[in-house]
């Protein structure tokens, strides 16, 4: 049986005195301003004044309306309603949050920021709901909300003030932007996914990811260690209550399917590194799976995952041919999924609006079918796990490989090799920036930039990497080395943290796996004791 | 439809509108935010006047001479490195081979800079360029050698100087003629290599310091408190009355450091090894011992420290 059904919202009504129940919104925004004098704003000016900012319009905007109800003697109240779709679903995603943090310190930091959202969501939400009528249903819809939000973006400290506009957005979003579904005025789109989607899509066309953490935040996930199989285990506790199994397990079995097709095809993993990043692997299972926006039928569920699968697996790919940052794949689609909720339950022929009986019977089998789907998605979690498709070393970290694969002329391999290399830069590696400076010198990958081999090479030199000093002493040259123990202590950790503390002997071990035929040499053979 | 229909109605468009203006508004507003503005200071912001006595405002403050500031070293041998019966401060690495204390070395014709190339010289080329650079670099007075630069900064401005002199209408017409007329050769402004470091400061009679034998404080800036102008002190007696050779800043050369026998070749030999570079001459820091011709400092290519600058040559003729 579903746990949707049986799991009911316990709610009581309060309607204080009209005017004492804008003390709710105003505690709200005091709290908000309380946490603006924590040290972690405090130490950003930009910060504060954005917290200051969000303050102000709050309190603007009560007491304007305020003094409208005086003025017509309206009443406001609200109704404490507590669904466990919200109050679940935010335990989840703060396991995430905890579990991902202990591995990735800025999580943490970010948890002031966190709380003052919350606080400047719930005062958003329901001054926004007082603004259109009487009663506000107080619960913990925005924490689900705020939560799923953070797990894919959040701005620099700098740009702050955006990330309140982004959570007012999707608020916005919740409140303006419905339709009538299943007999009731209902919002269309997921409120994170649809401010998500949008700002993705801003942040896309102005060029500003970099305003945000979103591309630290996807590549950052594996950093806890077997985080699949934890993205997979706290996926179970929705997948039972929510019946979402059948949404969760199509788009992984068809992201799996696709990628090793592709795979099988070309000789190359289709997403770098992995079967499933991380982040999409916890987008299809936190994300895309409100049921509130999703199809209610079994084949809708179905259909409506696999289109999920579908567009995370045409978006990175589409992405990266525009150039444009991969990681928004698995959010750009869910609008457009939750757009098509409704021609999907009827394409599937199941939907029939269904009476209060029907929709009894509806849920009780769905219940079921949940189960058993859930028992399927545990086997093929299991099969993949145990050929090692999730956690684990995967092809596509080692770097030999990518260069292998790029002189084959492997399809994207070399665009692949590129990328690559420009993170491995990016993240000091002096051999990365070396080779990056030396394709942009030869040209075989790209087309030769003279300027930017020498910024590269300049990178390069002033990490101490010796070949690259000596490439900007003669223009045009290019001597390549092999990476130097600091440079492995990078390249080698196969997304996780860089490797520091690895004794040397197990790096070049590592190396030698890694088919760094310079490091075999150097690496314990296995016959020695 | 009932009134409150009607303005449930109005309030949803207004509040629809509202969210389309404030996504644009974002949108407009993120197009400007791009890129975090780059640190490079604007000229003015370091003080760099529109005149300065001895340098050349109109060719990129380079010294007010038919060359601009650049002294031919003409082609020879010279002692290299150091005879510790002969200078007692000498370190070992100085030492030429356990066979020998010194090597001579054969060097083709070249150009050096008077002087370390200033902040005002290097502050011309990061308003030229845009090119970034560390917010210590060009604090000082303009006329004092640029410090704080790294070995890649100190080529970058060289690369930087080389086509400018080439094309540029401002380069003194004998200096663009040996620049670009040079029968088949490639003459281009650089570091000098440590050879051509040590010859230029200690000239072909085996010197320890640029001025003779012995320590002179009246002759260099170095055992004292900071950078000062350059050629602030007078020494009639340096070889080929260059200024500032000891003392001042290090200057970065394009040597890597490896032990002597020193070999132009050594460039690309040891390219596993970590990078250093030699930097020579010492700092208004250092004691006697180091601000001597041959003294040999290995530099982090990467560092930028406000002891350490460089000068320019133009070899290759």
């Amino acid at each position: 049986m579903s746990r949707h059904s049986t799991l009911s919202a316990s709610g009581r009504s309060l309607s204080p005195a009209s005017h004492r129940v804008f003390l709710v919104p105003l505690a709200l925004t005091l709290s908000l301003a309380a946490v603006s004098v924590a040290p972690r704003v405090q130490g950003h000016a930009t910060l504060t004044r954005s917290f200051w900012a969000a303050v102000l319009v709050l309190l603007i905007w009560q007491v304007v309306l305020f003094l409208y109800c005086r003025r017509t003697s309206a009443r406001r109240s609200f109704q404490v309603v507590l669904r466990p779709q919200h109050y679940l679903q935010a335990m989840v995603q703060g396991a995430v949050f905890v579990y991902w943090g202990w591995y990735w310190q800025p999580v943490f930091d970010m948890a002031w920021l966190l709380v003052a959202q919350l606080m400047f969501a719930y005062a958003f939400d329901l001054l926004l709901s007082w603004t259109r009528r009487n009663s506000y249903v107080l619960g913990f819809g925005p924490f689900p909300i705020i939560f799923s939000t953070n797990l894919f973006l959040w701005f620099r400290d700098d740009w702050f003030y955006l990330q309140f506009l982004m959570v007012a957005v999707g608020f916005m979003g919740k409140e303006y932007v419905r339709w009538h579904r299943d007999g009731k005025l209902t919002h269309i789109f997921n409120p994170s996914a649809f401010s998500l989607g949008l700002f993705s899509l801003v942040l896309i066309a102005t060029n500003t990811t970099d305003l945000t953490w979103g591309e630290a935040i996807a590549t950052t996930l594996v950093r806890a260690p077997s985080i699949y199989l934890f993205l997979f285990l706290v996926g179970l506790v929705v997948m039972y209550f929510f019946s979402i199994t059948l949404v969760a397990g199509s788009a992984a079995l068809v992201l799996f399917g696709l990628s090793a097709l592709y795979s099988a095809v070309t000789g190359v993993p289709y997403f770098i590194d992995s079967e499933i990043p991380a982040a999409v692997f916890l987008g299809l299972h936190l994300l895309v799976t409100d049921p509130s926006t999703s199809p209610r039928t079994p084949p809708g569920k179905l259909v409506f995952g696999a289109l999920y699968g579908l567009g995370v697996f045409g978006l990175y790919s589409f992405l990266g041919a525009v150039g444009a940052p991969t990681f928004y794949d698995k959010l750009l689609c869910v609008p457009l999924l939750n757009l098509s909720v409704q021609r999907i339950d009827q394409a599937v022929g199941f939907f029939r609006a269904p009476s209060a009986v029907n929709r009894h019977q509806l849920d009780r089998a769905s219940g079921r079918t949940n189960l058993g789907c859930m028992a399927l998605w545990v086997l093929c979690f299991s099969v993949m796990a145990t050929m090692g498709r999730t956690d684990g070393k995967h092809t596509g970290d080692s770097l030999p490989f990518w260069e292998q694969a790029c002189a084959d002329g492997r399809r994207n391999a070399c665009e692949r090799l590129l990328s690559i290399e420009s993170v491995y830069c990016d993240d000091n590696s002096g051999w990365a920036c070396n080779e990056l400076g030396g394709h942009y010198t030869v040209g075989t990958l790209v087309t030769p930039e003279p300027e930017l081999a020498v910024a590269y090479f300049s990178r390069a030199c002033e990490l101490r990497f010796q070949a690259a000093c000596v490439n900007l002493l003669e223009p045009g040259r290019f001597a390549k080395a092999n990476p130097k123990t600091l440079d492995l202590r990078l390249l080698l950790r196969e997304r996780k943290r860089n490797l520091m503390e690895m004794p040397e002997h197990e790096l070049y071990g590592r190396a030698c796996e890694h088919d760094w035929a310079f490091a075999c040499n150097r690496a314990p053979s296995a016959d020695r004791p | 439809m009932t009134p409150n229909d009607s303005t449930r109605r109005s309030t949803s468009l207004a509040g629809l509108a509202v969210l389309t203006v404030l996504v644009l508004v974002v949108t407009v507003w993120m197009s400007f935010q791009s890129q975090p503005s780059r640190p490079t200071p604007p000229v003015d912001s370091v003080g760099v006047p529109s005149d300065l006595t001895g340098f050349r405002s109109d060719a990129w403050f380079l010294p007010d001479d038919e060359l601009l500031g650049f002294v031919k070293i003409p082609a020879g041998p010279f002692l290299m490195g150091s005879d510790a019966t002969v200078d007692r401060l000498a370190f070992e690495n100085e030492r030429w081979s356990d066979d020998q204390p010194q090597g001579l070395v054969d060097l083709p014709t070249f150009y050096i800079g008077r002087y370390e190339v200033t902040v005002a010289q290097f502050a011309a080329f990061v308003t030229a360029t845009g090119f970034r650079v560390d917010a210590q670099t060009l604090q000082g007075p303009p006329d004092g050698p640029v410090t704080a630069v790294s070995w890649p900064d100190a080529l970058a401005y060289c690369r930087w100087l080389d086509t400018t002199l080439k094309e540029s209408p401002q380069t003194p017409a004998r200096l663009r003629e040996f620049l670009l007329e040079a029968h088949g050769r490639n003459p281009r402004v650089g570091l000098p290599t440590e050879a051509e470091w040590e010859k230029a400061a200690r000239g072909t009679d085996g010197r320890i310091y640029p001025w003779g034998n012995d320590p002179n404080r009246n002759r260099a800036n170095y055992a004292g408190l900071g950078r000062t102008p350059v050629g602030s002190f007078d020494c009639p007696e340096c070889a080929f009355g260059l200024a500032d050779m000891s003392g001042n800043a290090w200057e970065w050369t394009r040597s890597p450091y490896q032990p002597y026998p020193y070999d132009t070749l050594d460039d690309r030999a040891h390219l596993d090894a970590d990078s250093l570079w030699v930097m020579r001459g010492g700092s208004y820091a250092d004691s006697e011992q180091n601000v001597r011709a041959a003294i040999r400092g290995g530099g982090d290519p990467g560092v930028r420290r406000p002891f350490m600058g460089f000068r320019v040559v133009i070899s290759g003729f």
